[in-house]
């Protein structure tokens, strides 16, 4: 068994929000809000689960239950009686750790207050090499950010452990067999640490051509006006209430800084300020799209027209939607 | 069979994506007051209630019923609170009606009612990424809320298989069309959340992917907000009817089913809504229903995600399940179609105040029965992890 060297928290601390009240005003009138958790702590049996999650942690294998009737083999072994079988009895049996996706899977954007430092991040169900039933796993690609098509029903994916891990469903994921070495597929209980990850790089910008700089100029202009407009709507002031990113841009053309301040947007040329993240596209024309409600920068992303540097912010961009659609809005009412 | 049982009063509080003005005690006491007050009669005559509270996390208290039963003037009397993910508000219809129709009760309240968006993230210092936590913990909680799970793939999951199966169906210009026709129909519903929302296609078109296939402008809105009813076993309904001088839109025909959650062989078939065809089909068979494109004029749908309308529509039987666009270009649902679906703009614009959201739903159908002098209209409540849980009902008006 492998051995934990960090100690993680059952709730990041980084998600805990300090004792605290807030008021609002809505037609005149004060409301009170209220910082507030509910919070219970769990030792949670695993019960006759327990040979699953120690399989996976402790001996790198993946077990099923299989009906002494029927035969059908259900992983995660669900029942130690078959409902299918007036309920005769099951028993464990080991299956295999490649298979194919039941179906094409989602892939989640926006996600929960938990998993912001994943996104974009694949779940789906995977049928394994002797079983009947999926099981979900989350899914990645070894060759960079995540987009659809690369995951679909009967792609063939392997099942990859973590080096540490606790005896949990997160100890393993899959990626695309296709991605691996023949030799990697086939041995058994493969590591995380045994895979080439391609690492995250920032992308190389093309030459710059004779058109982009004018471009850079109008895109800048361009977002520039968008932002004093959305600077006057108070629905995109709320959008990025509290939030504040120094945001460096690359593009083909030149370099901007994006600045967001509790309900201020700016934009000025040239890399200003200590950045919170790295945005990289060619086309500046990207972003000025984006930010005027006639282009999405979830789907430049998506195309790898738009890259940023750490995933946690998702969430700016998600912002900056937010306030396109907040000011195309406004301009419709 | 049982007793008739009839909807003889109706109301909702507006949906709003946030309620900082009121807590729930209160938008659930003015629904109330104001489905007695549509129905002329008050506390003293109603037998019990029936809670449509989705989630204990949401309301950040558990047994969120308990303060209701006596700020609605229902003290000492019956009160049951219903749970069935996002089926929730149909399901507790279902249970209310099965009380009265069995002669238990003459005259019951059914209150929906939710506060969704108090959660809040103070990482992003936004409401919608801890909305969506609270749902993912009702993932399974030994295999999948860990991966991440979250309410957006109970149904894209579905959705994505159903194209697998279809891949030529739910082309995208046309759920950009039906979330835009429903963006329209909500201008006349002025308790929505998004009642001068309107977007065209190409907006929904170039809306931002949320969780793929999903963009944001097909997608429901959490709302804060409350609807209530009255339902009444025949003689008092017809009595409530003739003093109020508003018809009793009758109850005549329910269906439920669950799927199981886990999927492969003999379990969920990924590509289908199982659920909402057996709960359509247990509806119109007690409805006498042969035919429900012929006999339905109403449809009030639990649309989650617009791709989910369409598939829902066609496990209904009203298009053919891989011909669910059909709904657009035969001009099934269009303005002068054959159906008349979801006039209250639906989940997608009314919103989505998850226990409230049906019953909501039965709130508009049944005004619209009455409004538009047609006979039948049908109810439905989706939710759980894989698009797992169908209530239907069928409400009908002599
Ligand atoms: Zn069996």
């Amino acid at each position: 068994m492998t051995t934990i060297n960090k100690v993680k928290k059952v709730i990041p601390d980084e998600a805990i929000p300090e004792v605290g009240t807030k008021i609002v005003n809505r037609d005149g009138q004060d409301y009170l809000l209220v910082n507030d958790a509910m919070f219970t702590f769990y030792q949670r049996s695993m019960g006759e689960f327990t040979p699953f999650f120690l399989g996976m942690r402790d001996e790198r294998k993946i077990l099923g239950c299989r009906c002494t009737k029927c035969g059908i083999v259900r992983v995660p072994p669900l029942a130690t009686r078959c409902p299918d079988c007036n309920f005769a009895p099951t028993e464990l049996v080991e299956v295999g750790d490649v298979g194919k996706m039941l179906s094409t899977p989602p892939i989640t954007y926006f996600a929960s207050s938990l998993f912001q430092e994943q996104v974009p991040s694949g779940r789906g169900r995977i049928v394994l090499e002797g079983a009947d039933t999926a099981l979900s796993v989350n899914f990645y690609t070894t060759k960079g950010i995540l987009v659809p098509g690369i995951v679909n029903r009967g792609t063939e994916m392997k099942v990859v452990f973590k080096d540490q891990r606790v005896g949990d469903i997160t100890d393993i994921f899959c990626v695309p067999a296709s991605e691996l070495t023949s030799e990697q597929v086939a041995r058994k209980g493969l590591l995380v640490s045994e895979i080439d990850w391609e690492s995250a790089a920032e992308p190389d910008l093309p030459q710059q051509g004779p058109n982009d700089r004018g471009r850079f100029a109008s895109a800048l202009a361009g977002l520039r006006a968008l932002a004093g407009e959305m600077n006057q709507c108070e629905r995109a002031r709320e959008d990025i209430a509290d939030w504040k990113r120094n945001v460096h841009v690359k593009t083909a053309g030149g370099q901007m800084t994006m600045t967001i301040d509790n309900g201020d947007l700016t934009f000025e040329p040239g890399l200003v300020g200590d950045p919170d993240f790295v945005a990289v596209c060619a086309d500046p024309m990207v972003l000025q799209e984006g930010l005027a409600y006639k282009g999405s920068l979830t789907q430049a992303m998506m195309e790898r027209r738009l890259w940023i540097s750490r995933n946690p912010e998702f969430t700016t961009i998600f912002k900056l939607e937010r306030m396109a659609r907040s000011l195309a809005r406004s301009k419709k009412v | 069979m049982g007793k008739r049982v009839g909807i003889v009063g109706a109301a909702v509080t507006p949906f709003k994506g946030r309620w900082v003005e009121k807590t729930y005690y209160e938008l659930a006491q003015w629904a109330t007051a104001d489905a007695l007050k549509d129905a002329g009669i008050s506390p003293n005559e109603v037998d019990g209630a029936f809670y449509a509270i989705y989630n204990d996390i949401f309301e950040r208290t558990c047994i969120p019923e308990h303060p209701l039963q006596g700020i609605l003037g229902l003290q000492n009397k019956f009160g049951i609170r219903i749970t069935n993910g996002g089926a929730t508000g149909a399901y507790t219809m279902s249970a209310a009606h099965a009380y009265v129709a069995a002669g238990r009760f003459d005259v019951v309240l059914v209150l929906g009612v939710e506060k969704a968006t108090d959660c809040f993230d103070f990482q992003s210092m936004s409401a919608t990424p801890e909305v969506i936590k609270s749902i993912g913990w009702s993932g399974d909680s030994f295999f999948e809320q860990k991966l991440g799970w979250t309410a957006a793939d109970s149904y894209a999951e579905v959705i994505l298989a159903y194209k697998d199966e279809h891949p030529d169906d739910l082309k995208p210009e046309i759920s950009a069309a039906i979330s835009s026709q429903l963006s329209m129909q909500v201008r006349t519903n002025p308790y929505a959340q998004r009642q001068f929302d309107q977007v065209t296609p190409e907006e929904v078109l170039n809306s931002r992917v949320v969780a793929y296939p999903f963009k944001e402008l097909e997608i429901c809105v959490y709302s804060e907000g409350a609807a209530a009813l009255v339902m009444a076993e025949e003689e008092t309904a017809k009595a409530i009817s003739r003093n109020t001088g508003q018809p009793v839109v009758w109850i005549t025909g329910l269906g439920e089913a669950n799927e199981h959650s886990f999927a492969g062989k003999n379990q969920k078939v990924m590509h289908r809504i199982l659920s909402d065809h057996l709960a359509a089909q247990r509806a119109y068979k007690m409805a006498g229903i042969k035919s429900p494109i012929d006999e339905i004029d109403i449809v009030e749908l639990h649309d989650a995600f617009v791709p989910q309308l369409e598939v829902t529509m066609a496990e209904m039987g009203f298009v053919p399940l891989g011909r669910a666009d059909s709904l657009i270009e035969d001009g099934i649902m269009t303005p002068g179609g054959k159906l008349s679906v979801n006039p209250c703009g639906g989940l997608i614009y009314c919103g989505h105040a998850v226990g409230a959201s049906n019953i909501m739903s039965a709130w508009s159908a049944r005004s619209e029965l009455i409004k538009q002098g047609k006979r039948r209209a049908l109810v439905h409540g989706t939710g759980s992890t894989v698009a797992q849980y169908t209530a239907a009902l069928i409400l009908s008006q002599e």
